[in-house]
C-alpha cells in the first residue's frame, strides 16, 4: 500500500492551524530581533560573544558593522560566470556491482561584446578498490566511500572542478565563480569519520582548490562565491540573543546562569525561533546585501586556515539568499562588490535564482529513469562478457511487483 | 572521413524512415527554407523536400520562458543568455523526393533510408535545377501525406523555379505533372501554382 493520504489530512490541517497561531508571536520575535541589529553596538557584542558560552552556536564573527545594506554595485560590461553542480549515483549493495558514479555539471558563460557559453556535464564511473575506500596513507585503515561520504567527496570534486575551468577563462575580465550550497564541508568534520579522511579530502583536495583560485584571484579579479538558496541558519541571530536586551549577564554561560530553565522561558528566548533570513530580510530592500559575517565555528576556524568562510546574506528579489565567500574575497572590497553585482546579475537572468547554477545542475541531474538505464546498462555489460548478473532478493522483490 | 562541403552542411539525420527524415541543425534557426531540396550522405543519398521546421528546447521537460521583458531587441535575449543556443534545437523534416546512383538521379524512393547521423547538405544551385529538370521529382511530394501539402509544393515550385533559367517553362511542365498526380482537381493544381509565382 502507499501513504494513506486520508489519515494524514486531518495531522496535516493541525499543523496549518498550530502555525497560524503561532504568527503573531513569530512577529513579535522578529521585531526584537530585527530591533537588536539596528540598536546594538557590534563591537561590543562581539567581545561578548568572544567571551561567552552559549549552548546554541553564535557562530557569527561580527565586523564593525552589522546593520549596513549595500545597494547593488555597478555591473562591469563583460563578465564571465562559472558554475559546477555535481550528482551522484551511490552504492548499491543490491546490484550486482559494487561502483558509484559522479556526473559534474559546468557552465562557462561570459556575457558582454563576445557572449558565449560552454555547457558540459562529465560522468565518471568509480569501481576499482582504490575508489571505493579512502585509504590512510600512513597506515592501513580504510573508509567505504558511499552515503554521506560520497555526498563530501563530490563536493570536494566540485570545487577541484571549478578550479580547473577557472584556469581556461579569459583572465582579462572579470569572473565570478560559483557553488551550489556551502563552503563548508559540515559531514565531513560534523561526523564520526577517522581523521585521515578529513586530510585526504579536505587536506589533499579541497583546500588546495581553494589555494589555486586564490592565487589566480591575485593575478585577476576574480570571485568565489557559494549560493544558499532559502538558507535556514540563524548564525547572526544567535549573536543577537547574547545582547544586554535578551540576555542580561555581563559573559553568558548557558549552562551557569539558565541551566535549569527549560527552551522558551530563557530571557534570550525573545528573539529565538526567528533565523537570519527573516531578520536581514526585513532589514535589506531589494538588491540590496548585508554586512558579511565571519563563520567561527570550530570546523572553520580549525580547518579553513587563509580561506575562513565569510557570509553575507542578499535579497535576490524573489528570496534572501546566504552567499559565502573566502576570506580573500570578503575582505577585498573589489571582489566582494563583484560577487554581490554579478549575483544579482545572475539572479536576474535566472527568475530568482543564479542561472548558471540552475544550468549547472541540468546539466548534472541524473533522473530516476537514468538511474534505471545505468543500472541496465550495467547488467548488460555483465552478461555480455558471460559474467554472473546477481542482484539481492530484496532488489528483486521490489522488481516484480506480484501478488 | 569526408569532411567537404563543410559549408553547406546543415546538421545530421536523427530520425529516418524510408519516406522521409529528420534533421538537427548544427545551427539555432539554421534550418533551410520551406521547400527546399537538401540531400543526405550514406550508402543511398537521399534527396528530400523540407516540409515541417521546428525550434524547440533540448530538453522536452523545459519549456522556454519569456526573458526578454527589458531587452531591446530579440538579438539582445540572446545576447543576454549565450546558454539558450546551447538549451534550444532547431529540427526540420524532409520527405525523401528520389535517391542518387552511380548511374546518377533515382526519382523513386531508396532502398534504405539515410542512417541515422548522415549528414545533410543543402543543394547547391546546379544540383537543384539538375534534380528538379525531370518533374518527376513532384511525384514522392504530391502524393505524401505531410500536412499543408499544398502549402509545401508550392513552396519548393517557387524556390526551384527561381533557379531555372526559364522559369515558366519550369513551371508549366511541373503543372501538368501535378495534374496528372491530382486528376479532376484543377482548382488544386491552380490554387498550388498560383502560390509559387506569388
Amino acid at each position: 500500500m502507499s501513504l494513506d493520504l486520508h489519515k494524514i489530512a486531518g495531522q496535516i490541517q493541525d499543523v496549518a492551524s498550530d502555525l497560524n497561531a503561532n504568527e503573531g508571536d513569530r512577529e513579535s520575535r522578529l521585531e526584537r530581533a530585527l530591533s537588536t541589529l539596528t540598536s546594538a553596538q557590534p563591537e561590543a557584542l562581539e567581545k561578548k560573544r568572544v567571551k561567552s558560552r552559549a549552548n546554541f552556536s553564535p557562530i557569527a564573527g561580527l565586523g564593525e558593522s552589522m546593520a549596513g545594506r549595500y545597494p547593488y554595485p555597478a555591473l562591469p560590461s563583460d563578465y564571465t560566470v562559472l558554475a559546477v553542480d555535481g550528482s551522484h549515483i551511490d552504492v548499491d549493495r543490491h546490484l550486482a556491482v559494487q561502483c558509484y558514479l559522479i556526473n559534474m555539471g559546468t557552465v562557462h558563460i561570459r556575457y558582454g561584446l563576445n557572449p558565449e557559453a560552454r555547457l558540459g556535464s562529465e560522468p565518471r564511473l568509480y569501481t576499482d578498490e582504490d575508489s571505493m575506500h579512502i585509504i590512510d596513507p600512513e597506515g592501513n585503515r580504510t573508509q567505504s566511500l558511499e552515503g554521506q561520504l560520497l555526498g563530501e567527496l563530490r563536493a570536494v570534486e566540485e570545487l577541484r572542478t571549478l578550479a580547473t575551468l577557472a584556469k581556461e577563462t579569459d583572465p582579462d575580465i572579470p569572473a565570478l565563480a560559483l557553488i551550489d550550497g556551502s563552503l563548508i564541508l559540515w559531514g565531513l568534520v560534523g561526523q564520526t569519520y577517522p581523521d585521515f579522511v578529513r586530510r585526504v579530502l579536505m587536506d589533499d583536495i579541497y583546500l588546495p582548490a581553494l589555494d589555486e583560485l586564490r592565487e589566480m584571484a591575485k593575478q585577476r579579479p576574480l570571485a568565489l562565491a557559494s549560493y544558499i538558496s532559502l538558507p535556514r541558519s540563524a548564525d547572526v541571530v544567535n549573536v543577537l540573543r547574547l545582547d544586554a536586551h535578551q540576555c542580561p549577564y555581563d559573559v553568558s554561560n548557558c549552562d551557569d546562569h539558565c541551566g535549569s530553565l527549560r527552551p522558551g522561558q530563557r530571557p534570550c528566548d525573545a528573539v529565538s525561533g526567528v533565523v537570519d533570513r527573516d531578520v536581514l530580510g526585513s532589514l535589506l530592500d531589494g538588491e540590496e546585501r548585508s554586512d558579511s559575517f565571519i563563520n567561527t565555528s570550530v570546523t572553520v576556524e580549525r580547518y579553513y586556515g587563509e580561506h575562513a568562510v565569510h557570509f553575507y546574506y542578499l535579497n535576490a528579489g524573489a528570496e534572501m539568499a546566504r552567499v559565502e565567500v573566502p576570506a580573500w574575497v570578503a575582505e577585498s572590497p573589489e571582489l566582494l562588490e563583484l560577487s554581490h553585482a554579478m549575483l544579482i546579475d545572475q539572479c536576474r537572468k535566472g527568475h530568482g535564482y543564479p542561472i548558471a547554477i540552475s544550468e549547472a545542475h541540468e546539466q548534472a541531474v541524473v533522473t530516476t529513469k537514468d538511474r534505471e538505464e545505468f543500472q541496465l546498462m550495467l547488467e548488460g555489460a555483465l552478461q555480455d562478457h558471460r559474467l554472473p548478473v546477481y542482484t539481492s532478493q530484496k532488489n528483486f522483490s521490489k522488481r516484480m511487483k506480484w501478488l | 572521413m569526408n569532411l567537404d562541403n563543410n559549408e553547406t552542411r546543415l546538421g545530421e539525420v536523427v530520425e529516418t524512415s524510408t519516406t522521409g527524415f529528420v534533421t538537427q541543425c548544427y545551427q539555432l534557426y539554421g534550418a533551410p527554407a520551406l521547400g527546399a531540396l537538401v540531400k543526405s550522405g550514406g550508402p543511398h543519398p537521399a534527396y528530400g523536400v523540407v516540409h515541417h521546421v521546428a525550434t524547440q528546447g533540448i530538453d522536452p521537460t523545459r519549456r522556454p520562458v519569456a526573458r526578454g521583458q527589458n531587452e531591446a531587441t530579440e538579438e539582445d535575449v540572446y545576447k543576454s543568455n549565450p546558454q539558450l543556443a546551447h538549451l534550444l534545437r532547431t529540427d526540420f523534416q524532409a520527405v525523401v523526393v528520389g535517391h542518387s546512383t552511380d548511374d546518377g538521379i533515382r526519382y523513386h524512393l531508396p532502398p534504405t533510408p539515410p542512417p541515422i547521423y548522415a549528414f545533410v547538405h543543402l543543394c547547391s544551385n546546379e544540383e537543384v535545377v539538375k534534380f528538379t529538370a525531370n518533374p518527376a521529382f513532384l511525384r514522392p511530394l504530391a502524393t505524401s501525406n505531410i500536412i499543408a501539402l499544398e502549402e509545401v509544393v508550392a513552396s519548393c515550385l517557387r524556390y526551384v523555379a527561381s533557379m531555372h533559367e526559364d522559369t515558366e517553362k519550369f513551371l508549366t511542365g511541373a503543372g501538368k505533372q501535378l495534374a496528372a498526380f491530382f486528376p479532376g482537381d484543377f482548382r488544386r493544381v491552380e490554387t498550388i501554382l498560383q502560390r509559387a509565382i506569388s
